[in-house]
């Protein structure tokens, strides 16, 4: 709309995606009943009262995802643009895609080997 | 104007990750800054990286940064004190941003700036550029590729040391599955664990598979079937032959067409099986010679008339 004129669908389908979440918590605040209270506002623990810290231990496999997802994010990001050009580019592109991505099995095999990928 | 709106809310949400009590929303404040710097690539034109940035810098570096605060558990309450103890350093580092700022601004973005660093006022438009050209993607895939493709291996490189590094500071024992260790085990106990041969197969095998069929095939389909599930260690056949169960004893189905395994399995299951064909005594000996070996052969009976089958 404004600016780059080959993303107006993308535009319109943002904001109308945009909206509709706002659309509906909005109209669900509006219509609910609602009556605050201290009891409400206290945080459930099945009934009685909390007793403790709110903070469990932290799992390191939710970590190791994370860090296994970010770096083939990357590697993933790297890619678009040879997929949108390797076509006109020839061969030896192709082989340094090649040796890109066998770079980063490399690093798959170590993190699978090494029991990263494992939810245990 | 969209300009100014996206880099005023990029500059307040960054201060906003250092001012924030909570450690949890100084972690959740870089997300506005990279959704309005990614506002700002793009009304440069960038589109590529606009769309890119939210990927890598909020999908990947915001969520690590997020598992960093997780993992230390900090009490809000005592952080807070004593903020001027880090006046120092911290002016001093603002500083020397503030004095870096200098290089890129000048008078002409910032009227009321006393400095004038670019003094050319000639400025031409290459109309060339305004003509249908490259998309962004296209660009960066031409050249980065070619004339730059060691800065694209390098990166390569950087990833799988930083994955390797992570994974070797990261995992300890007690993320491990349980498993039991092969080598530990052959060591202490061998004779459970190791199969000396078809005594052993043979011992574990509670199933054996007879078939009766009606349509020969050749031979060479029957002892490649037969090496294949001894191999194997199947204990289902193929569905069009037909099962003829055994009973009393354990269920015995035996698909080895070969006389002297089927022999040989058959008679270790203690079955009767007066029409078997004679058993080969180059199988029979094999076994004689195994150590450990309690099998013993039946040689009294008289050998069994040929099969028709």
């Amino acid at each position: 709309m404004f600016l780059l004129y080959e993303y107006d669908i993308f535009w319109a389908f943002l904001i109308i995606s945009s909206l509709i979440p706002i659309l509906v918590f909005f109209i669900s605040g509006f219509l609910a009943p609602s009556s605050k209270g201290p009891e409400k506002l206290s945080s459930y623990e099945s009934g009685i009262e909390p007793i403790g810290d709110a903070w469990l231990q932290f799992r390191i496999r939710y970590y190791m995802f994370a860090l296994v997802f970010v770096v083939f994010d990357v590697e993933t990001v790297f890619l678009y643009p040879w997929a949108m050009s390797f076509d006109v580019l020839g061969v030896s592109v192709f082989v340094e895609a090649l040796i890109f991505v066998l770079i980063l099995i490399v690093g798959l095999v170590y993190a699978w080997r090494k029991r990263a990928l494992e939810w245990s | 104007m969209i300009l100014s709106v996206l880099s005023s809310l990029a500059l307040v949400s960054g201060l906003m990750v250092v001012r924030a009590k909570n450690p949890v929303h100084s972690v959740l404040f870089p997300i506005p800054v990279f959704r309005n710097t990614s506002g700002l690539l793009l009304l440069l034109g960038l589109d590529f990286f606009a769309m890119i940035f939210p990927v890598v810098h909020i999908g990947a570096i915001a969520v690590s940064f997020l598992f960093v605060v997780m993992m230390f558990h900090i009490q809000i309450a005592e952080i807070h004190e004593e903020v001027l103890r880090y006046l120092p350093v911290s002016g001093i580092i603002g500083l020397i941003f503030w004095w870096e700022m200098f290089f890129i601004l000048d008078n002409e973005n910032i009227p009321l700036l006393p400095t004038q660093r670019n003094t050319t006022s000639l400025r031409y438009m290459v109309y060339a550029g305004k003509v249908r050209s490259w998309t962004n993607l296209e660009t960066l895939g031409n050249l980065l590729y070619t004339y730059y493709s060691v800065w694209f291996l390098v990166p390569s490189l950087i990833l799988l040391v930083a994955m390797i590094g992570a994974i070797v500071l990261t995992m300890h024992r007690t993320t491990k599955v349980k498993r039991q260790d092969v080598f530990r085990r052959n060591a202490i106990d061998s004779r459970r664990t190791i199969m000396r041969g078809m005594t052993d197969l043979l011992k574990e095998s509670s199933l054996i598979l007879v078939r009766i069929q009606f349509v020969r095939w050749p031979s060479w389909s029957y002892r490649c079937l037969d090496t294949l599930l001894f191999f194997s260690h199947f204990r289902m056949t193929v569905p069009f032959h037909f099962w003829y169960n055994f009973k009393p004893g354990p269920a015995i189905r035996c698909i080895s067409r070969t006389p002297g395994i089927r022999r040989l399995l058959l008679e270790y299951h203690g079955i009767e099986y007066p029409d078997l064909p004679e058993a080969p005594e180059k199988a029979i000996s094999a076994f004689r010679t195994v150590k450990g070996n309690s099998y013993v052969p039946h040689r009294s009976e008289s050998p069994p008339p040929h099969n028709t089958y």
